[in-house]
């Protein structure tokens, strides 16, 4: 833990404290699962924090296998118990922000990007919000590029092939566990769950649109029979 | 293809007008109305292609259609106007959507609303899955790999990143493809 810390230029003393303040309350510090984990952002100037969202994106930009929907529990893990951006539950609305707006749902970094920098204001949020969603599409861009003007001699390809064969059995391990980790996230009640079981079967077997799905459910928030 | 290719200004207003349209849904039907249909920018084979390569390589597969458009026409900067023309207003919007969240996501009554949509977010989640499990049915060393990679990263909390870096090769190296017998034998 005291590794990160410094490398991200934390001064020993907010180290100290954020040890002892965690040794008093008995939680441990930033490990996964469980809705009271203390985080403890690390401390950094407006524009190291910036550095931060854009740094982290970037990385994940090329492992957003099966259309980006893989990232989904790396992007809670990260903005939750890693660098404390957002709480499991803010995590949460934002995702079903992402999918209720129009457009790509994939978006939803630049709402990741937007809650990292909210307390240094809504300009410099918005800032990082914008910066974020650019940081996760850049690389993909730049290989999907690359990909079209090159598919010819790519097409008939053996890495191609197998590529696309070997990654989707991969693909699809990931995107049953990000489902479980956002049932997780969204920890609500009982009458919750069986409205997002209820959900996902509609999901597979209609083709009603999902904004319905939604609505309605927040009909049920509204009226206090879905709570968390 | 044809004969002139469109300029920059006009992948980004027909990806604008994709953006457009496909508010509350259907984006990848709006696109091929519009770029096939509407401007006859592609045919029907090359539309196909395209979505063949997008869901192939890295990054949402609306998105990379967008950049297979542009860079169809016009090479990295006519993919970058495709981008811009279909992010451009809807990320705008979700962008003041964010604003608004944040700004007064601890009102009691908006808390409440919140937690019923993200039930149905979360059931959305959950299916995601199901809806490409039945093409891997029959391949046992799928299901195989599918559930190692599940049970490493749900019980023994391995990231996303050392997952793909470790499984990733191991499985393209089962599926390499050899001759006849592709993939069934080691």
């Amino acid at each position: 833990m005291s590794l990160p810390l410094l490398l991200t230029g934390a001064t020993p003393s907010t180290w100290l404290m954020a040890s002892l303040s965690a040794a008093a309350s008995g939680t441990a510090i930033a490990t996964s699962g469980g809705a009271s984990v203390h985080c403890t952002p690390t401390s950094l100037t407006d524009l190291g924090h910036l550095l931060q969202v854009l740094g982290t994106f970037l990385g994940l930009s090329l492992f957003s296998l099966g259309g980006g929907n893989t990232l989904l529990s790396e992007y809670q893990h990260i903005s939750v118990h890693e660098f404390c951006w957002l709480t499991s539950s803010q995590f949460a609305d934002l995702y079903a922000l992402a999918e209720a707006a129009p457009g790509p749902s994939s978006m939803l970094v630049g709402l990741l990007g937007l809650g990292a920098a909210w307390p240094e204001g809504p300009w410099w949020a918005l800032l990082s919000g914008y910066g974020a969603e650019l940081a996760i599409l850049l690389p993909s861009t730049l290989v999907m590029v690359v990909a079209c003007l090159s598919w010819n001699k790519l097409q008939h390809s053996p890495w191609r092939i197998a590529f696309e064969r070997g990654l989707g059995p991969i693909t699809l391990g990931i995107l049953f566990e990000v489902g479980i980790k956002i049932l997780h996230t969204a920890d609500t009640n009982a009458a919750g769950v069986v409205v997002s079981v209820v959900v996902c079967v509609l999901m597979l077997r209609t083709r009603i649109s999902p904004l319905w799905f939604m609505a309605f459910a927040g009909v049920l928030g509204g009226l206090g029979v879905i709570n968390r | 293809m044809i004969e002139q290719p469109p300029s920059h200004r006009d992948i980004f207003v027909g990806m604008l007008q994709v953006a457009l349209s496909a508010f509350g849904g259907g984006l990848s039907a709006w696109s091929q109305r519009i770029v096939v249909e509407q401007r006859g920018w592609l045919s029907n084979e090359e539309f196909l292609t395209g979505l063949t390569v997008a869901r192939l390589f890295p990054g949402p597969n609306q998105i990379n259609m967008a950049v297979y458009i542009g860079a169809a026409f016009r090479g990295l900067s006519g993919a970058l106007a495709a981008l811009a023309g279909m992010l451009l207003v809807p990320f705008t919007l979700l962008m003041l959507l964010g604003v608004a969240y944040f700004s007064f996501h601890t009102l009691p009554a908006v808390d409440r609303v919140l937690a019923g949509v993200v039930a149905a977010a979360a059931g959305m989640a959950l299916s995601m899955g199901f809806k490409i499990l039945d093409q891997y049915w029959k391949d046992p060393v799928a299901l195989l790999l599918a559930a190692a990679t599940f049970v490493a990263m749900e019980f023994f909390h391995v990231r996303l990143v050392p997952v793909v870096l470790i499984a990733g090769p191991l499985a393209m190296a089962w599926y390499w493809p050899r001759g006849q017998h592709k993939g069934s034998q080691p």
